[in-house]
């Protein structure tokens, strides 16, 4: 099963766009046009090349190989098995339609010239996080993904974006630290740090329990996970809405994906059993779930909310790797697809509302359903998909999490669930209703125009919405195959 | 020829340093070139050492002929080849850069008169890095310390003279120590070369316990203030801060490190292990490093000017090394020889993208540089690149060297050390990155609005620095494979 192949198209799918955005940064100079061409060009691009790998991925290889090393031991390697396929192509996706977005929204705001090249070097470096053969490979895409993406938050240039970005910057050098710290005491303890090598630490010691702590801290921190999440709600909401879609939707599951290859290949199941570290995973999930929710309920910044519930997501998808059974890990992998769609609708349609209206308050957001039918329409499938209403891809999800933590014995977990979902319901409904049963009533019928944004920002904003139906409606989709498959291959991986 | 090459090296630095001030008299525009040439020259000539050394390994060269216990020896290994190359790469660069600047900084009449010294400087720490002698060591750490305190009074303003005076005297302390140090070792074995003194040191061990160990107990505080260790780094701030940036650069970025480099020839080469098991001059030496790590680090965060902050981070980056030293790994030690390289790099480069700054706009305070980026995206570009190394992001040779200190630390079952090195990355980025978000987000400048335009002699050391911070952190390789062999005598 394992081979070795050669095969060049992820380190096409890497190099690509990180080459592509520095002639991007060279035309925008020159024509505006140009630029945006290339970009969505670019993306496009890199999407078909990582779509490529799937022949090669679904019948079971493993693309791996060294480019080069920079220390004995240590070098740049590429890997590429199905879990990283599942990651890379739902961002390189969702990345192609937030390219076309941009176009548009950009028009509106200053510094385009700078935002497409990093928007498009983003892309490279994040695609190279979940491509990348071995930890230390991982961790310099990492820092490259963390720190290029400060560019994208502090895009607005005001001085609460700049503070945001600060408070950013700063905890992703923590996060970063941690995270040598990590690699640098897996190195020590098991003289490799690849992920081709089966488990790693298998003794729970001292150091083993110290990089575990440390690895969770660095990935963590990306993954928004309590309590180290106090970045996410002030560095989201300032960005520009593409990119916020991207950080949330996308950029916050490298986290996740590290933590995913923490436990299956640094350690593993049941070494994470016998030392019950899941236990530690399972209550920052839970704190991480009800907090996230419970404060989004009191936020009345449309994107802040969005915000913190992107922190309620997140503890869902750290909920299944506590659960540590096959069940819960397939609804874990299908919930970041899941919240990837669902999450970059939800912000690709505020922006919307914000690039049209200027409304940003959720209060001031009466009747704009009737307005902007197509992109609220889009917002509020999203919205339901995020309660957990049956035929939409979230409840998918939280049906197979459900499974996974009655198999894992514990049902608790699933009122968690529940309790989130209502908790969910309490903060986008009001929303809903309020945009299409709401407005000012002695407003006559004649008044109310459909006024959308450009077609150019409403497709993107429309797939996506009507993803999160379709990977809902048929339960067989390629995004909860694929989940089948990463869960299966990485219970199922020999363990020499 | 390349019999005498060592020698040559030394040698045709010191003549061209005496050849300047006479050129000065009788053809003034030739200066320069001359200067410029000769250490082209040695560039070249270091090159093909390293070169030789590799190809034939490590060899002795002895001075007019006469054989060690007499004459002077020189030791042409592994090591001294290594800081050759830093010393004569970086020692190139910067000059190429002074060449606009410093007439930009300085007075006419004396600007020879700084070849001069610059040239005795290069060429003294070259002594240090091959003699394998002490008393000459100790004349060339004499030589190399008139030579920057030289290059820091030349300005000759108030500040420069102040801050120079307080470096002579707390250098010269230093050299008294060393000087004294010598005095006892020569006592003690009746010899002055390293391999003569090696071999009679674990014998006189048992006889003069307490001599052998105030000597040692001399040379390292001697070292200790002028490499600018924790306590002793008081002169630093004010000396570096004030010079001229050339003379920042090469301060900073080299004439700490070769202090640092030959402590790590006597404890490594002629003080017997012995000695180490029965006293913690090792663990002192550790503990004031994790000192400097972090006061260094806190001391420049607190600063305005840009050039201070620069040179407090020095003291906190000459803590890396002295780390290295202290914990005395093959491993660890490594990543302290590598921080040495990479640390000259860095900071000479930090210091002249400064100096560039300041040549430019005339700002030094740091709360002033906001959107200097886009006026000078070069310029930022390698400070940018500087401050990503001092924090070790990985792709820049910043990580590298955290990574072998790091992993030297946890070879020795010292896991506490790593977590410094965490810490101190934290704090450098708390200082760094506040400079680099400024200068290039928040505020709208028009690029190119009115300040001076920045010759392309004086971006080019600069940005050859950058490119080598970046290559170094990609392909490490040969210079770990020199520094194994390095430490592998």
């Amino acid at each position: 099963m394992e081979t070795v192949i050669y095969n060049f198209l992820p380190i096409w799918a890497v190099m690509f766009p990180v080459f592509m955005s520095v002639i991007i940064f060279i035309t925008g100079n020159r024509s505006e046009k140009l630029r945006n061409g290339l970009s969505v060009a670019t993306a496009v691009v890199t999407f078909l090349s990582v779509a490529a790998m799937y022949p090669v991925i679904i019948s079971g290889e493993i693309i791996v190989f060294t480019l080069f090393d920079i220390l004995p031991g240590l070098g740049i390697t590429v890997r590429v098995d199905i879990l990283s396929f599942c990651l890379a192509a739902i961002s390189s996706f969702v990345w192609m339609l937030v390219s076309v977005y941009s176009i548009d929204y950009m028009s509106h705001e200053h510094g385009g010239n700078r935002y497409f090249p990093i928007f498009i070097f983003t892309l490279g470096s994040t695609l190279g996080i979940f491509m990348a053969g071995d930890f230390f490979t991982l961790f310099i895409f990492f820092e490259l993904m963390s720190l290029i993406s400060y560019v994208l938050v502090i895009h607005e240039e005001t001085r609460e974006a700049l503070r945001a970005g600060y408070k950013y910057l700063i905890m992703t050098i923590i996060g970063g630290l941690a995270l040598f710290f990590a690699i640098i005491l897996t190195f020590e303890l098991a003289g490799t740090v690849s992920l081709n090598e089966g488990t790693l630490i298998t003794v729970p010691s001292t150091l083993a329990f110290l990089a575990f702590l440390t690895f969770l801290i660095g990935f963590g921190m990306k993954a928004g996970m309590f309590p180290l999440h106090v970045w996410l709600p002030d560095a989201h909401p300032v960005a520009p809405s593409p990119a916020s879609a991207l950080l949330s939707g996308i950029m916050l599951k490298t986290g996740a994906y590290g933590l995913l290859r923490v436990i299956f290949h640094v350690f593993n199941v049941s070494v994470i059993k016998e030392a019950r570290w899941d236990l530690i995973l399972g209550v920052i999930a839970v704190i991480t779930i009800l907090l996230g929710s419970a404060v989004a309920i009191t936020q009345f910044d449309l994107k802040r909310r969005l915000a913190y519930s992107s922190i309620g997501q997140m503890g869902y998808i750290i909920l299944g790797m506590a659960l540590l059974n096959e069940k819960a890990l397939v609804g874990d992998v299908f919930h970041i697809f899941s919240h990837a769609i669902m999450k970059s609708t939800l912000f690709l349609a505020a922006g919307a509302i914000i690039w049209k209206t200027g409304l940003r308050n959720i209060n001031d957001l009466h009747g704009i359903g009737k307005k902007m039918p197509v992109t609220m329409g889009a917002f509020t499938l999203a919205a339901l998909a995020m309660i957990g209403i049956p035929p939409l891809n979230g409840f998918l999800s939280k049906w197979t999490l459900s499974l996974g933590a009655l198999d894992a014995g514990a049902p608790y977990y699933v009122v968690v669930l529940l309790v989130s979902s209502l908790l969910n319901g309490l903060y986008y409904l009001p929303i809903i209703i309020a945009a299409f049963f709401g407005g000012e009533e002695h407003d006559e019928e004649a008044k109310i125009k459909v006024n959308e944004a450009s077609y150019r920002m409403i497709i993107p904003v429309a797939i996506l919405g009507i993803g999160c139906l379709a990977f809902g409606l048929m339960p067989n989709n390629i995004a909860f195959e694929l989940s089948l498959k990463a869960a299966s291959f990485l219970f199922g991986r020999v363990i020499p | 020829m390349s019999l005498h090459l060592p020698v040559l090296l030394i040698v045709l630095l010191l003549g061209a340093s005496y050849g300047v001030p006479l050129l000065d008299r009788y053809r003034k525009n030739l200066a320069f070139p001359l200067t410029i040439t000769s250490l082209a020259a040695v560039f070249v000539f270091s090159l093909y050492l390293i070169f030789l050394v590799g190809r034939k390994g490590p060899f002795f060269y002895h001075l007019g002929g006469w054989p060690p216990p007499w004459g002077i020896e020189l030791y042409v290994d592994f090591l001294a080849v290594y800081m050759l190359m830093v010393l004569s790469t970086i020692g190139l660069l910067v000059m190429i850069y002074g060449a606009t600047d410093l007439y930009h900084e300085l007075k006419e009449e004396v600007l020879s008169w700084y070849y001069t010294l610059y040239l005795l400087l290069i060429g003294s720490m070259i002594g240090i890095a091959l003699t394998n002698d002490l008393f000459n060591m100790f004349v060339f750490i004499e030589i190399s310390t008139i030579a920057s305190c030289g290059i820091i009074s030349i300005k000759a303003d108030r500040r420069c003279l102040e801050a120079s005076i307080k470096y002579l005297i707390l250098s010269a302390l230093g050299s008294g120590c060393i000087l004294l140090a010598v005095a006892m070792i020569y006592m003690i074995t009746g010899n002055l070369n390293f391999d003569y003194i090696a071999a009679e040191l674990p014998g006189a061990l048992a006889l003069y316990p307490y001599n052998i160990l105030i000597a040692l107990s001399l040379f390292i505080v001697g070292f200790g203030v002028k490499s600018a260790l924790f306590p002793l780094h008081v002169w630093l701030p004010d000396a570096h801060s004030s010079a001229p940036s050339p003379s920042s650069a090469v301060l900073s970025g080299l004439v700490i490190k070769i202090y640092a480099i030959a402590l790590v020839k006597l404890l490594w080469r002629v003080f017997p292990p012995q000695i180490y098991a029965a006293v913690p001059v090792l663990d002192i030496i550790l503990f004031l490093s994790v000192l400097a790590v972090l006061v260094g680090s806190i001391f420049a965060m607190v600063q305005d000017d840009i050039k201070r902050m620069l040179a407090y981070s020095s003291i906190a980056q000459i803590g890396y090394v002295f780390m290295g030293i202290g914990l005395f790994g093959s491993r660890a030690l490594s990543g302290g020889l590598l921080h040495i390289f990479n640390h000259a790099m860095m900071k000479s480069m930090l210091f002249m993208a400064a100096g560039l700054i300041i040549y430019a706009t005339g700002i030094r305070n740091i709360r002033d540089l906001k959107g200097i980026g886009v006026r000078m995206p070069w310029t930022m570009g390698a400070f940018t690149v500087g401050a990503f190394s001092m924090v070790g992001i990985p792709g820049t040779s910043g990580f590298i060297s955290k990574w072998y200190l790091a992993l030297g630390a946890l070879d020795l079952g010292r896991p506490f050390y790593v977590a410094v090195i965490l810490l101190s990355s934290l704090l450098n980025g708390i200082y760094y990155f506040p400079i680099v978000i400024d200068a290039f987000f928040g505020t709208k400048v028009e690029p190119r609005s009115e300040h001076r335009d920045v010759p392309a002699l004086m971006l080019v050391p600069v940005l050859i620095l950058a490119a080598g911070v970046i290559f170094f952190g990609f392909f490490p390789g040969p210079l770990l494979n020199l520094i194994e062999k390095a430490l592998a005598f």
